[in-house]
C-alpha cells in the first residue's frame, strides 16, 4: 500500500490521556499515539488490548469551561470519553468540531405540528367560541368591571413616556358638558337600561373604540380630525352599535384566553411585549364584517331617529380616507371590513320624507368639545 | 422505599469488580497541566495508593461565561426566544465542564432539540389549561366578584401542584443528562409523590407559622435524594430533621430584634426602635441566606452514595456578599449607559410633540427622526436591558456562587468509586418541558 502525503510528514504524536470506558467510575491511564497509516488514534492501556479510534470519527465536546483539557468522544459511542491536556492532536482531526446529528427528527416535527395546531385551534376556534357564548351570560356589573379593567390596561399601555403613567382623560368642564349633551342627544335611541360612559383620552391617535359595559372612548386625534359635531356623533353612534351587540365583551374575553397561551409559547422573556401587543389588538379591534356592518346599520337608524343626517358618517370616512388612505394603521378599526369605500357608499342613504335635521351642538359647545383636552 | 421495579432492573448489580489495572513505571505520569494541577489527576485512575479524598476545582473564568451568555442571549432575542433551548444547553455544558471533582470535569449531555421537543409536548398540554380554564375563570370572576383577582388567585392555586411536578421532572432530566467520569446520574420517577408531599409539608409549615420549616426542608430533600443515583449506586440522605434547627439561629435573632423594635416603637421610643428595626431586617436577609447555605452543608455532609461521602463547607456570609455585591455592580454598570440612552430617546420623543417648535434648530432636527425608528430604538433598549442584566448576573452572581459551592465540596473515600458502574440511559422524552413552560428553576 502506498501512502501519498502532501508536504512534510507530521510529527509523531505522543501523549498521556485518561480513558473512561463508560462503564466504571474509575479511569485508565492511556498512552496515546497516532497511527497515520490507519488514520486512527491508538489508545493503549495496561491489561487491555489497544483501542483504535478513527481520526475522522473523533468529536470534541463543545462549550468546555476550562481550555486546558480536551475531551474527546467517538461519534457513535455515547459514553466512552478520552481526556487529555494537549490540544495539538485537535489539528489532525478533520471533523472534530462537527455537531452531533439531530436524531428523531420525525417525532420532533410531529410534536411541533401538534403544538402549533393545538395553539391555533385553541386561539382561533375554542377560545372565540367560548367567549361568544360567555359574553351573553356575563351580568351587567361584571361586564362594567371587565370594561373598567380593560380601559385601565389600555391607558397604561398607551403611555409613551416610559414612566408607567396612564394616559390622562381630557376633563375640561365645558368640553365634558358638550360631550354629555351629545350623549343626551343620542340617548333616545338606546335600549332600556343600557349604560354608556364616554371618555376622551389625551392621545393624538385618530381613533375611537368601545369596551365592555358601555365604555366608549375617543382619542383627542379623532375629535381634532372631525370638521362638524355631526361627524363625531356619527362615530359615537357607530360605537354604541358595538356596545349593544356586545362585540367588545366578546373581544375582551377572547384576549383574556389568548394572552396566556401566546405568553406560554414565547417564554417569559417577551411577556411584557406580549401584553402590549394584545392591548394594541384591543384598541385596533378588528371585528368581523358582520359586526361592523351591524354597527353601521345601527348607527344609521339611530342617527335618523335623532335628527342627524347619516351622511355625516360617510363624509367623515371620506375625509379620513383622503387624509390617511385606505388601510392606515392609525385607522385600522374603521378601515377594517368592510373596506372603507363600501361603507361610504352604504352610509350615503336617501333621507326619508319629512326628515328634519336637528343640530347636535351649537358653535360654542362644539368649540368647547374641540378644546376638551386644554 | 421508592418503587424501583423496572428502574432497578436498568441498573446492573452493584459490586461487580472493576477491571484490575495498575500503572507501570513505563507510563509517564505526573506532568503538570496549564491549570497548575497534576496531569492526570491523582485518584482519577486506579492506583495502589489512591488519595483519601478528592477536592473539587472550578476552572471557568468570568470573561468566558460573560461572552457565552451574551452571545447566546443575543441569539435568543433575535429568534424570538427559540434559541433559549440552545442557550441553556450551552451554559450548562460550560458550568458542568468547569466543575472538576478530583480533577475530572462533570459533563452535561443534554440536547437542545430534546428540550424543544419536551417544550412542545408541554405546550400542547398546557395551552388547553391556560386558554380555556383561564377564560372560564376570568368570566366567573368578573360575573361573581366584579374583579379579576379571584381568577388570578384560583388560576395561581391550580398551577402550584404543576409547579412542584415540573420541579421534580426538571431535576430528573438534568441529572439524567449529567455524567462524571463517563457514568450517568439518574433519578427514579416519582413526581406525583413529590407533589402531594410538597403540598402537605407546605401546609404544615404555613400552619405552624414556619416553625416546622426545617422539617419540610429535610423530608423533601430526603425524598429527592433517596431517588437519586450515580451509576448503579443509590444516594441516601442520612441525618435527622432536627439537626437543621442549627441553621435557623440568625432567623431567631432577627425575630427577637424585630420584637424588641416593635416594643420600643409601641412604647413611643421611635428613635431607638427604628435603627433596631433596620438591623432586624438586615439580620433577616442574612438569616435567610444562612439558612439556605447551612442546611445545604448539613444535608450534604449526611449524603452517601455507594460508600462515598461528602464534606461541604460553603460560607453563608460569602454567599451573601457575592449576591449583594454582584447585583449592586450589575445595577451600577447598567444604570449609567442605559440611563443616558433612555434619556436621549425620551428627549427625541418629546421633541416630536407640538411643544417643541420653540427648541430651535436642534428641535427641528430631532423632530425629523421618523417614529418607527424611535419605536425600534425603544424596543431594542427594552431587550438590551434584559440581555445585559442576565449576562452580567451570570458573570458576577451565578458563576461566583456556583464556584464557591463547588470549591468547598470534597468527595471522601473515593476508593469506593471502583465498585460503581454504569446505569442505562433515561430516555425521558418530555425533558424539562413543563419546567420551561412554567418557568421553574432560575438562570440555568
Amino acid at each position: 500500500m502506498t501512502v501519498i502525503r502532501v508536504g512534510a510528514a507530521p510529527e509523531p504524536f505522543e501523549a498521556t490521556g485518561l480513558y473512561f470506558d463508560g462503564d466504571t467510575a474509575v479511569g485508565d491511564l492511556a498512552q496515546l499515539s497516532v497511527d497515520e497509516a490507519a488514520r486512527a488514534l491508538v489508545i493503549a492501556r495496561i491489561g487491555f488490548a489497544p483501542l483504535h479510534w478513527p481520526l475522522d470519527d473523533l468529536r470534541l465536546l463543545p462549550d468546555l469551561g476550562g481550555k486546558d483539557l480536551s475531551i474527546l468522544r467517538l461519534r457513535d459511542d455515547p459514553v466512552a470519553r478520552l481526556i487529555l491536556n494537549d490540544d495539538l492532536l485537535l489539528e489532525r482531526l478533520p471533523d472534530v468540531r462537527r455537531p452531533a446529528p439531530v436524531t428523531r427528527r420525525g417525532r420532533l416535527v410531529a410534536w411541533a405540528v401538534a403544538a402549533v395546531a393545538s395553539v391555533a385551534l385553541i386561539i382561533t376556534v375554542l377560545v372565540p367560541t367560548m367567549a361568544d357564548q360567555l359574553a351573553v351570560y356575563i351580568p351587567p356589573e361584571g361586564e362594567r368591571a371587565l370594561g373598567e379593567t380593560t380601559l385601565n390596561q389600555i391607558r397604561s399601555a398607551l403611555d409613551d413616556t416610559g414612566m408607567g403613567q396612564p394616559v390622562a382623560f381630557c376633563e375640561d368642564p365645558d368640553g365634558v358638558a358638550a360631550l354629555a349633551r351629545m350623549q343626551a342627544h343620542l340617548a333616545p335611541g338606546l335600549p332600556e337600561g343600557q349604560q354608556v360612559s364616554v371618555h376622551v383620552l389625551d392621545h393624538p391617535m385618530v381613533n375611537a373604540f368601545a369596551l365592555p359595559g358601555g365604555y366608549i372612548v375617543f382619542f383627542r386625534g379623532m375629535i381634532e380630525a372631525a370638521e362638524t359635531p355631526e361627524e363625531v356623533a356619527a362615530v359615537f353612534a357607530h360605537e354604541i352599535g358595538h356596545v349593544i351587540s356586545r362585540d367588545p365583551t366578546r373581544h375582551a374575553l377572547r384576549s383574556a384566553g389568548s394572552i396566556g397561551v401566546l405568553g406560554l409559547l414565547f417564554g417569559d422573556f417577551a411577556g411584557g411585549a406580549m401584553v402590549l401587543f394584545l392591548t394594541e389588538q384591543l384598541i385596533q379591534a378588528t371585528y368581523s364584517r358582520e359586526a361592523e356592518a351591524g354597527a353601521d346599520d345601527f348607527a344609521r337608524a339611530l342617527l335618523l331617529e335623532t335628527g342627524i343626517d347619516p351622511a355625516a358618517l360617510g363624509r367623515f370616512f371620506d375625509l379620513l380616507r383622503a387624509k390617511y388612505g385606505e388601510r392606515d394603521g392609525f385607522f385600522a378599526h374603521f378601515a377594517s371590513h368592510p373596506a372603507l369605500s363600501d361603507r361610504i357608499l352604504a352610509a350615503n342613504v336617501d333621507l326619508p320624507a319629512g326628515f328634519e335635521a336637528v343640530p347636535v351642538l351649537n358653535d360654542d359647545e362644539w368649540q368647547a368639545l374641540r378644546n376638551i383636552c386644554q | 422505599m421508592p418503587q424501583t421495579s423496572a428502574w432497578e432492573r436498568a441498573s446492573p448489580e452493584t459490586g461487580a469488580p472493576a477491571p484490575v489495572s495498575s500503572p507501570t513505571p513505563s507510563m509517564e505520569i505526573g506532568t503538570s497541566s496549564k491549570n497548575g494541577g497534576v496531569w492526570p489527576p491523582r485518584g482519577s485512575f486506579a492506583s495502589p495508593t489512591p488519595p483519601a479524598k478528592l477536592d473539587t476545582t472550578f476552572v471557568g473564568k468570568h470573561r468566558s461565561v460573560f461572552w457565552l451568555a451574551l452571545k447566546t442571549g443575543f441569539l435568543t432575542v433575535l429568534t424570538l426566544g427559540f434559541y433559549r433551548f440552545w442557550m441553556k444547553t450551552r451554559l450548562r455544558r460550560w458550568y458542568w465542564s468547569s466543575t472538576r471533582p478530583g480533577g475530572t470535569p462533570l459533563e452535561y449531555v443534554g440536547d437542545p432539540w430534546e428540550k424543544l421537543l419536551g417544550f412542545l409536548i408541554a405546550v400542547v398540554i398546557l395551552a388547553f389549561y391556560i386558554g380555556v380554564v383561564n377564560l372560564a375563570l376570568m368570566f366567573a370572576s368578573f360575573s361573581l366578584f366584579q374583579q379579576n383577582y379571584a381568577a388570578y388567585l384560583v388560576s395561581f392555586a391550580g398551577v402550584i401542584p404543576l409547579w412542584f411536578y415540573a420541579q421534580y421532572r426538571g431535576r430528573r432530566y438534568v441529572l439524567a443528562r449529567t455524567r462524571w467520569r463517563g457514568v450517568r446520574f439518574g433519578v427514579a420517577p416519582g413526581a406525583w409523590g413529590y407533589v402531594w408531599r410538597a403540598l402537605m409539608h407546605w401546609a404544615i409549615t404555613l400552619l405552624t407559622l414556619g416553625l416546622l420549616w426545617p422539617r419540610m426542608t429535610f423530608y423533601l430533600e430526603k425524598y429527592r435524594i433517596d431517588r437519586t443515583y450515580f451509576g448503579n449506586a443509590r444516594f441516601t440522605q442520612g441525618g435527622r430533621w432536627t439537626q437543621l434547627y442549627h441553621a435557623t439561629i440568625p432567623m431567631f435573632i432577627a425575630l427577637a430584634l424585630a420584637g424588641g423594635a416593635a416594643g420600643l416603637i409601641a412604647a413611643g421610643q421611635t428613635a431607638t426602635g427604628s435603627p433596631i428595626a433596620v438591623l432586624a431586617w438586615m439580620m433577616a436577609a442574612y438569616g435567610y441566606v444562612h439558612y439556605r447555605v447551612v442546611t445545604f452543608r448539613i444535608l450534604a455532609n449526611h449524603k452517601t452514595v455507594g460508600g462515598v461521602t461528602f464534606t461541604a463547607n460553603p460560607r453563608p456570609f460569602r454567599i451573601l456578599m457575592i449576591t449583594v455585591l454582584g447585583y449592586l455592580a450589575t445595577g451600577l454598570v447598567l444604570a449609567l449607559p442605559l440611563g443616558a440612552l433612555g434619556i436621549g430617546v425620551m428627549l427625541v420623543q418629546f421633541s416630536q410633540t407640538e411643544f417643541m417648535q420653540d427648541f430651535g434648530e436642534l428641535g427641528t432636527m430631532l423632530a425629523l427622526v421618523p417614529q418607527p425608528a424611535l419605536i425600534a430604538i425603544g424596543i431594542a433598549l427594552y431587550f438590551a436591558i434584559f440581555l445585559l442584566w442576565a449576562t452580567f448576573t451570570h458573570a458576577w452572581v451565578t458563576m461566583p456562587v456556583w464556584r464557591h459551592y463547588a470549591t468547598t465540596l470534597t468527595v471522601q473515600n473515593p476508593a469506593a468509586l471502583r465498585q460503581i458502574s454504569q446505569r442505562a440511559r433515561d430516555e425521558f422524552e418530555e425533558a424539562e418541558g413543563f419546567a420551561e413552560a412554567l418557568d421553574v428553576g432560575a438562570s440555568i
